[in-house]
């Protein structure tokens, strides 16, 4: 154990930060989920991409430039104390791109990965469906296998990004006799394919973040299946694996929250009482817990090891801290809670998180459904 | 950056783990307890000849050296077991501290505990009841601006009781003879309190652990509506919950026990966010645990308080949940701009 980072590492973080002080625009930009936000934040993936700095730990061949996690994590830690953009296309760098890696055939690699690391692919997620929620195996989205394409009908729901993305991913049952986790195939769709119809649904801060998206008699190519037939729902298990443990919440954005959330106590003490200080430290005391267990599980993976049903303990920890920390920034507002006019107040901000942070339990698979896995698969309790 | 252990740092671990599963029984404990002779001699020669008792003192004075993640990952196992005897105190409030001492006193220590096959006790303001001083040889007691050294035959006490009846407590009245000292009273207190807290983290993330396995096994085999508890999700909800706490409470105990080693200037900032966060994970294992054995975990015959008790011992001495929060604040507001996410390593 050697917990101090190398020369060469620091020069890493040097090379990341002058970058992005260069290229980080100074103004914020609109809402992502918003069409001119949406287009925005492409341009900001297009610009990430011109400094190779998409997703570091690719091959250079896919856009990538062939580091390890540990970059990773230092590359995310001076991308969030830069305020850079949030990542558009986090569902396809963060999320497939891990998944393609290890299931996707050279060919879907090069024509996936690279369009996804130039911003030209913005990737929404398909699993939801009316029916299949938590209980994700009952499926029943249809993909049927018609000579060289497949004929998808059906409905898809909750599908972040969807109301303006390009691409989407996700389970489509395959084999029409299946029942339950069997007989699932993980195929990428383009919603450009004439038969997809796309519905927005506005979240709770009134954007439509994510959107239901129709399936009728839509063609796909064979080529889009990713994996075997019927090994979706192994895959996809693996991509849910990458979003709950790792990839998607880097610890950086946590302990950034905890650092504000000290500076905005700090401003307002007079008014607050020692419960909030109380848990200003906890803030600080559980993002540093954090980012000292993704260094450590990094770590394994790096010595050869994988990261299975432990995701899940990480998945509850950084959503009950994520709302946690929201909710006692409102508290230190004290009656400005309320004031949602961010060029005005201070507030804005602290709200909009604030309503984001009460997804956290929700996606990714509910934190019951964690639980359960948690109890099942790394405790040892009964079905 | 390299987050692993080493091979020999696993290797100490385990070697003590399987000492204690088969010297450590909770049979024997409660033998200690009716004997209230917690304290068992025999089983504390056997981890001195095991080579513990000495084992991070330098190779010349007779120790393998050994560092403090490997320390960490010891302690943990003593936790684990319950393990009545001071061991975790000796290996690393003395021998880890001696280093850091006067000459004076040093030498006294030094001739007093044998390559520390006799044992130290330790008092001080945050645990200031010292544990076995009847087993012990001598007393290293820390007062508000100066710490003595005194040999047992010239301390006059009297025994506590403590609720844990595995932790023999004493009060000092008085102590006839010592050597004192106050020389960089402030860094050596500072030490000693930060390894305090590590050391009764390290503790409890082992109760939790075993609070945690014990709660399992026990919600497989026990059936009720015709099933095993464990297959409902209220309990396994309910020790998910402890698992994710214990989960992220580790990786500070390591990083901590690195800190130590590597001379790091936040160390005492580190204990005390172990301390803090393994409190958190304890706290909540004793109360899920004794949820999930119903009427049976409030009884006296179940093993589980044997592990509730040490944990709620530990909770409160070397800095409670509390005062490691106010060291922890401190920390934030004095120097806040080294804190945060590029300051983490």
């Amino acid at each position: 154990m050697k917990i101090n980072f190398t020369k060469e590492q620091n020069i890493f973080r040097e090379e990341v930060r002058s970058w992005l002080e260069v290229n980080v625009p100074k103004k914020s930009l609109l809402s992502l989920d918003t069409k001119e936000g949406f287009e925005q934040h492409r341009e900001w993936e297009k610009t990430l991409n011109s400094g190779n700095w998409s997703m570091v730990t690719w091959p250079k061949e896919y856009g990538g430039r062939g580091l390890d996690l540990i970059r990773w994590l230092i590359f995310e830690e001076e991308y969030y104390c830069a305020e850079a953009p949030t990542r558009v296309n986090q569902n396809g760098v963060f999320l497939l791109g891990p998944t393609l890696m290890e299931f996707g055939n050279h060919e879907q690699k090069s024509k996936f990965l690279n369009a996804m690391a130039a911003g030209d692919h913005i990737w929404s997620q398909g699993w939801s469906e009316p029916g299949a929620g938590s209980d994700m195996a009952a499926i029943r989205t249809t993909a049927v296998l018609e000579g060289d394409h497949y004929k998808i009908n059906g409905q898809k729901t909750w599908s972040s990004r969807a109301a303006y993305a390009d691409w989407t991913f996700g389970l489509f049952r395959t084999d029409l006799e299946s029942e339950r986790h069997r007989g699932l195939s993980f195929i990428l769709v383009s919603l450009d394919t004439p038969g997809v119809t796309i519905r927005p649904i506005p979240q709770l801060d009134g954007e439509p973040g994510f959107a239901e998206i129709y399936f009728d008699d839509v063609i796909v190519p064979r080529e889009n299946l990713l994996g075997e037939d019927g090994e979706g729902w192994k895959i996809a298990m693996a991509t849910a694996g990458f979003e709950r443990g790792l990839m998607l919440r880097s610890p950086a954005r946590f302990q950034q929250t905890a650092a504000k959330l000290l500076k905005l106590y700090y401003k307002n003490k007079d008014q607050c009482s020692p419960m909030l200080q109380s848990k200003v430290v906890e803030a600080w005391a559980e993002s540093e817990s954090y980012a000292l267990s993704i260094y450590h599980t990094a770590s394994k993976m790096l010595a050869g090891g994988s990261i299975g049903s432990e995701s899940s303990l990480g998945k509850i920890f950084w959503s009950e801290l994520d709302h946690m920390m929201h909710q006692t920034a409102l508290k230190i507002l004290g009656a400005s809670a309320e004031l949602a006019d961010s060029s005005e107040h201070d507030a804005a901000q602290w709200i909009k998180g604030f309503m984001f942070s009460y997804g956290g339990p929700i996606y990714a698979g509910t934190n019951e459904i964690q639980k359960n896995i948690i109890a099942e698969r790394l405790l040892g309790l009964p079905k | 950056m390299n987050f692993n252990f080493t091979e020999e740092q696993l290797q100490f671990k385990n070697t003590l783990k399987s000492f204690l599963a088969d010297e450590c029984s909770t049979n024997s404990i409660r033998d200690g307890w009716t004997a209230k002779e917690p304290f068992n001699h025999d089983r504390w020669n056997k981890i001195a000849d095991l080579g513990v008792l000495s084992s991070n003192l330098p190779e010349k004075d007779g120790g393998f050296g050994i560092d403090q993640v490997a320390l960490s990952l010891m302690i943990e196992e003593m936790g684990y077991a319950a393990l009545p005897e001071p061991v975790a105190e000796q290996i690393f409030l003395i021998n880890d501290l001696i280093p850091l001492l006067p000459d004076s006193i040093k030498g006294e220590i030094k001739n007093t505990y044998q390559t520390g096959s006799n044992f130290i006790s330790v008092a001080h303001p945050l645990s200031p009841n010292p544990l076995f001083l009847n087993d012990a040889a001598g007393l290293l007691l820390f007062n508000e601006d100066s710490y003595q050294f005194a040999l047992t035959e010239d301390i006059d006490f009297i025994p506590l009781v403590s609720n844990d009846p595995s932790r023999g407590l004493s009060k000092i009245n008085s102590i006839h003879k010592s050597v004192s000292s106050s020389k960089e009273f402030e860094k050596i207190n500072t030490a000693v309190a930060a390894r305090g807290a590590l050391m009764t983290g390290c503790l409890l993330i082992g109760l939790a652990q075993k609070m945690l396995d014990l709660s399992s096994l026990y919600a497989l085999d026990r059936t009720q509506f015709g099933k095993p508890i464990g297959s409902f999700q209220a309990i396994k909800h309910m020790l998910a919950d402890v698992a994710v706490k214990i989960e992220f409470a580790r990786p500070t105990i390591f990083r901590a026990a690195h800190s130590l080693l590597d001379n790091n200037p936040k160390f005492a900032l580190h204990c005390a966010h172990a301390k803090y966060m393994s409190a958190k994970a304890a706290e909540l294992a004793c109360k899920n645990s004794i949820q999930a054995h119903g009427a049976m975990g409030y009884t006296w015959e179940m093993d589980l308080h044997i592990f509730m008790r040490k944990a709620w011992s530990l909770m409160a001495c070397w800095g409670n949940e509390d005062k490691q929060q106010d060291i922890i604040f401190k920390t934030l507001t004095s120097s806040e701009e080294e804190l945060g996410v590029l300051y983490t390593f």
